[in-house]
């Protein structure tokens, strides 16, 4: 049991008992430089598709004495664990001359901040995320530099939202202005690319030295293959290249390291029909990622922006975003907040595992800043203000948490996304159309 | 056009225009602006302009050109007539011409007698399903192998996941190249070593043995001098390695020995040091004749001092592994593929290395390569040779290499001049290959197109048209309606459609499947007979299975078999009436009108409706204020508000025409209670009552339906979305499919002889 930590025992102990043992030779994945006795500060950026119903999800009250909604009721244990913010908004989400696709524009600017470039196919173009701000700050200190998790895939047929190319609604992690990161929806896939395909510590590093190689060759080829191409052909060209840099890093990472303890995990062979399992699997995947410290930045789609999916586990058979346009319909409205409570409760299932793991005097929530929101709040108006978002845990104990923080209306998203970055080492001065840090975290 | 043309057509339509070259400017203040301020700007401007189309950002008439995606939808709306909306006041049609005209050669300032533009492709990543097919044609590897569904799903632009600058290269999907190169080179090449080849095994009632040896738990003890034997059947003349467990009591001056013999030649004499309790594999590698064949294994040195000492043998199992040496014939095509040579000694290796990887390589990278080239991936061999494993092992990690290079996953044309977008030639013959195979094939070109790209005759217009006839016909083409197909009627969103499972119990996922095949096996008809595209609309024939023949009440077909039907008696026509479309054009619950009519103007008309504004007035509000009225009933209120009519009047016209199929396509005369009402009536008048009308109907428009899909087709021919440029080339493709009654392949071999088809041009910044 010491390495094999029953599936079942994990992800559905009630008391969770996490069996996983926080074996310090786990956590020494992670550089020394910056791993204090009670564990680095992790930030993951859990998305939503198609807002929420506001008066259910809008607490009364503020600061500690704040009374909590029906739908963060759902985690009402959690209370203290966490805090409300009122107040945040993307503006880029909003057209700006643009018209219709405010799905996309909720996807691709709910990171960012910023304003995608409107088009269907050729230059592509948001900006960089948070996420990926952080992986490029602190990135190397990680064997992953970060982790994009989702339920669904790309829509693979049609357009997704009025001309917007479908890039900018499935994917809110963007490493450049004009990569998207492509999200892994396969649980197994995830666990291989966390801990490596179920191979002998020989046959790995067999691997390992004739990727070095091949990497290099490749890289050159690359370089010499741009010399002769146009400006945009080019970018395709720097595209693979920083590719190939990331994975060579990985390679030349994973030689360094001692052979970490593999979980043993029971996974299904390919993607879970069944939808709760689906999302409860890949929640599972990011609190074991975070608890052996194989990455420290994460993102996760619970749906991509616009998701038309059906919640029959809650009786719910119509399509999440054709309910969404809701017109004030009593129906549909509790429908939806059925949906959110739902979707709520699946983060909370989450966060209590995170509470459940202890890292010195700590435990991973409190040395994690797990932010859950969408970028449109009330669907029917597809409204980029009044953001519903929870940041839970007090990343390393800099964030005082149990509170509703009120905030003036219009402040950017991405002023909270500068005060995180500061609490993980990966500090930056400005991202997307952020205009300062918040002073009451 | 050219200048010259617009002051004639000034001229027709202005008699005041005075005769001397006006700068456009100039008619643009004087004829355009008053039209715009009167009929447009009342509602579109600022912020909350309608649609989203601020007439204000056209201070000027350059304006227009700048921002060519805005001026074309103006430029759509005032044509079409959708705009300005019907209770507002109208523009005469004199004033309407007029305006079309003047924003049409702001924005096209073209002459296709003149060689337009033909556009530049962005290098193309292969996508999911090329990566697999090519991968298949490169290796010979069977076509379940599908290492590409690990990948992430590709994005979609312009509606199809093959567009040159949508398809990205995260670092996950580098990584998973990695993980399928070496895969793949794992499963083309075989590694003969011990642990591959063929094993025989000889223990307890298989061996026999003679002389002072005893059968104790699985071990012969040899007490005293004696023999053990097996027979082996060797499968043909070659190398093996024998293998004998063993182990000794050790007593007196040497270790105990024992003696192999095969079919009666001595193979030698082997010392056994090691001790009862540690028994040992020991080998021999010899060479061995065809046919079956005993080995005999003899204790040679006994060795016996009553209670003092004595020396035994232990023999546990034989074993003959092999043949070690490869055979080329043995070898699957993969391997041949790959590995045609192999070298006799470690100084050959790097040579025979390059000879392998010529012809491979240049299939990889679909054009042809010079030694230096494939040099560095050739050397790979030699890392390997350092770490003492075989040939093969080194030939894997070299074609590994070749298939994460960037030449290979790219799709890469040259230009002479990359950053001058005014110089534009036509594409090598090699790239023209690579064009018309992943066209045609979601695949790398085959040795045919090689050859005549090698000829230098590809690029003739005859060889072009006889290569894609004969390319239609091979069963590689049915990537075509897949991928064409598949995405461009959005048949991939069946899928992930679900409906409500209380009203629709039939509905499954097998079901689901057998929709997605019949529309397949329906476009694979019109491709494979050469029938003219229009019978997509019209076709009054299919292919069902069981599951489909009852729910299109079809008698007679049962079980999973697919095969073809005639609609004579069954109201059902073309694509628009198969249960595929219909039902992803419908809600979990209901059918939707609305969806439905939208789906045909996007994909059929060619005039997609803009999305609606995200807070308007809904059929429930309507619902409430007049609870008995039928879903038609509903949207007609609904279409009252203004802003919705303008698009509404059209889809849901169109939609209704439907009405008499449900949510999963099954035929039905009442909905809850009330008869369908399928009739209609279209903007221009065109009135219709049912499916086979309104078929008809659309019908009379088939000229703009083939421009249509012209266009879908061009788009997904070339990677990249449209521009204005390319209208020339949409004229004509589309007047040679018309000319040439509507033919499939008249289609498809006038975008291959097209010019963005055949010619590209630098980049230098432009669109």
């Amino acid at each position: 049991m010491s390495q094999s930590l029953a599936r079942r025992t994990f992800l559905k102990g009630a008391g969770l008992t996490v069996a996983l043992p926080m074996l310090e030779a786990m956590r020494s994945q992670g550089r020394a430089a910056d791993a204090s006795s009670d564990g680095p500060v992790r930030a993951a950026f859990v998305f939503f598709p198609n807002g929420a119903i506001m008066p259910s999800w809008n607490p009364q009250g503020s600061g500690k004495d704040y009374k909590l909604s029906s739908t963060l009721a759902v985690i009402k244990e959690l209370k203290s664990d966490f805090n409300v913010f009122t107040g945040l908004a993307q503006d880029n989400g909003r057209a700006k001359g643009d018209g219709p696709g405010d799905h996309a524009r909720c996807a691709s600017t709910f990171l960012t901040g910023a304003h995608p470039v409107k088009t269907s196919s050729s230059n592509i173009k948001v900006g960089v995320s948070v996420d990926q701000a952080a992986a490029a700050n602190i990135g190397d200190r990680t064997r992953l530099a970060s982790l994009e998790l989702g339920i669904q895939r790309g829509r693979n047929a049609g357009s997704c939202d009025s001309g917007y190319s479908c890039a900018y609604s499935s994917n809110v992690s963007w490493k450049s202005a004009t990569t998207p990161m492509a999200k892994e929806i396969n649980p197994r896939a995830v666990f291989e690319r966390l801990f490596g395909s179920a191979i002998s510590s020989e046959s790995a590093k067999r691997r390992n030295f004739y990727r070095k190689s091949v990497l290099d060759l490749v890289a050159a080829d690359a370089a010499q293959l741009s010399k002769s191409l146009g400006k945009t052909d080019r970018r395709k060209m720097n595209e693979f290249f920083s590719s190939v840099r990331e994975l060579e890093k990985r390679v030349v990472r994973a030689d360094e390291e001692r052979k970490s303890a593999r979980p043993s995990i029971d996974l299904p062979q390919g993607v879970p029909s069944d939808m709760v399992e689906h999302i409860r699997l890949m929640y599972d995947l990011l609190a074991i990622s975070f608890q052996t410290d194989t990455t420290r930045i994460a993102s996760f789609m619970v749906g991509n922006a616009g998701s038309n999916h059906s919640y029959s586990n809650v009786d719910v058979n119509q399509g999440h975003h054709a309910l969404s346009h809701h017109r004030n319909d009593k129906d549909k409205i509790a429908k939806l907040v059925k949906v959110d409570e739902f979707l709520m409760g699946e983060f909370g299932r989450f966060l209590r595992k995170l509470k459940s793991v202890q890292e010195g005097e700590r435990t991973l929530l409190d040395n994690s800043m797990i932010l859950y929101g969408s970028g449109i709040s009330d669907a029917n108006r597809h409204d980029h203000a009044h953001l519903p978002i929870v940041l839970a845990g007090k990343g390393g104990g800099t964030i005082e948490t149990g509170r509703h923080v009120e905030l003036k209306r219009e402040t950017p998203l991405n002023n909270l996304f500068l005060s995180m970055l500061d609490r993980m080492d990966a500090k930056v001065e400005k991202l997307g159309d952020s205009s300062g840090r918040l002073t009451n975290l | 056009m050219n200048r010259t043309l617009v002051i004639l057509i000034a001229l027709t339509y202005a008699p005041s225009v005075t005769a001397f070259e006006e700068p456009a400017s100039w008619q643009y203040v004087r004829d355009v602006v008053p039209l715009t301020a009167k009929y447009c700007l009342p509602c579109h401007q600022g912020e909350d302009a309608q649609g989203g189309i601020s007439v204000r950002q056209f201070r000027t008439a350059a304006d227009f050109p700048a921002k060519r995606d805005s001026a074309e939808k103006i430029l759509k709306a005032i044509q079409s007539g959708l705009m300005p909306p019907d209770d507002e006041p109208q523009p005469t049609s004199l004033e309407r011409k007029r305006w079309a005209n003047w924003i049409e050669n702001e924005l096209y300032d073209l002459d296709c007698d003149e060689a337009p533009d033909p556009g530049r492709v962005t290098i193309r990543r292969l996508n999911r399903v090329e990566y697999n097919n090519t991968i298949r044609d490169l290796l010979a590897l069977p076509s379940s192998f599908s290492p590409a569904d690990a990948f992430p799903s590709d994005d979609v632009g312009e509606g199809f996941d093959n567009i040159g600058d949508v398809l990205s290269l995260p670092p996950l999907l580098l990584e998973k190249y990695m993980d399928a190169a070496e895969l793949i080179a794992d499963k083309a090449i075989v590694v003969r070593n011990a642990e591959t080849a063929q094993r025989q095994v000889r223990e307890g009632t298989k061996i026999t043995s003679k002389g002072g040896v005893k059968f104790r738990r699985g071990v012969f003890a040899f007490i005293s001098q004696g023999v053990v034997r097996a027979s082996f059947a060797f499968p043909r003349s070659g190398r093996y390695l024998i293998r004998v467990s063993a182990a000794g009591d050790q007593a007196g001056d040497e270790k105990a020995k024992m003696k192999w013999t095969l079919g009666g030649r001595e193979l030698g004499v082997i010392d056994v040091p090691n001790n009862r309790d540690n028994p040992r594999v020991f080998e021999r590698e010899i060479q061995a004749r065809k046919g079956r064949q005993i080995l005999e294994v003899e204790f040679v040195n006994d060795y016996y001092v009553r209670n003092k000492a004595d020396r035994n043998l232990y023999v546990e199992r034989l074993e003959a592994v092999g043949p070690m040496d490869v055979k080329m014939s043995e070898m699957p095509e993969s391997h041949r593929r790959v590995v045609s040579r192999t070298p006799r000694s470690n100084s050959e290796w790097l040579l025979a290395a390059t000879d392998n990887l010529r012809p491979i390589m240049q299939r990889a990278f679909r054009r042809p390569l010079n030694d230096a080239e494939i040099a560095p991936h050739a050397k790979l061999v030699l890392l390997a040779q350092e770490r003492g494993e075989t040939f093969e092992q080194g030939m894997r990690v070299a074609l590994s290499s070749v298939l994460v290079s960037p030449q290979f996953l790219f799709r890469i044309e040259r230009d002479p001049n990359p950053e001058d977008a005014s110089s534009s030639h036509a594409v090598s013959d090699y790239e023209l290959a690579s064009r018309l195979s992943y066209f045609l094939w979601s695949s790398m070109p085959d040795d045919t197109l090689f050859k005549l790209a090698k000829q230098e005759k590809l690029h003739e217009e005859d060889v072009l048209v006889e290569q894609v006839k004969r390319m239609l016909k091979d069963q590689k083409s049915r990537a075509m309606i897949e991928n064409f197909g598949g995405q461009w009627l959005n048949l991939r969103n069946l899928e992930e459609t679900t409906r409500d499972p209380e009203k629709f119990r039939v509905f499954d996922a097998s079901l689901r499947r057998a929709m997605i095949q019949e529309t397949i096996l329906f476009m694979e008809e019109i491709m494979r007979k050469d029938r003219p595209i229009v019978e997509l609309l019209t076709g009054q024939y299919s292919y069902v299975n069981g599951d489909l023949a009852e729910l299109y009440g079809i008698e007679g077909v049962s079980g999973s078999r697919f095969r073809r039907v005639t609609f004579d008696n069954l109201p059902r026509f073309g694509v628009l009436t198969q249960a595929s479309i219909l039902t992803i054009t419908s809600t979990p619950t209901r059918t939707s009108p609305v969806m439905r009519g939208k789906w045909i103007m996007q994909n059929i008309l060619g005039e997609p409706p803009p999305d609606p504004p995200a807070d308007v007035p809904d059929l429930e509000e309507t619902k409430k204020a007049s609870p008995s009225a039928t879903l038609r009933e509903q949207l007609e209120i609904h279409r009252k508000d203004a802003t919705c009519a303008v698009c509404h009047r059209k889809m849901d016209q169109l939609g209704f025409g439907f009405e008499n199929f449900d949510a999963i396509g099954r035929w039905r005369v009442r909905d809850g209670g009330v008869s369908i009402d399928a009739s209609g009536v279209l903007p221009g008048g065109a009135k219709f009552s049912g499916p086979e009308q309104l078929v008809q109907v659309l019908m009379n428009s088939k000229d703009n339906f083939t421009r249509v899909m012209a266009e879908k087709m061009l788009t997904y021919a070339l990677g990249r979305g449209l521009k204005y440029y390319d209208r020339c080339a949409v004229d004509d493709i589309s007047s040679a499919t018309i000319k040439g009654e509507y033919r499939f392949s008249e289609l498809v071999a006038a975008i291959v002889l097209s010019d963005p088809f055949r010619k590209r041009r630098g980049d230098g910044g432009k669109p």
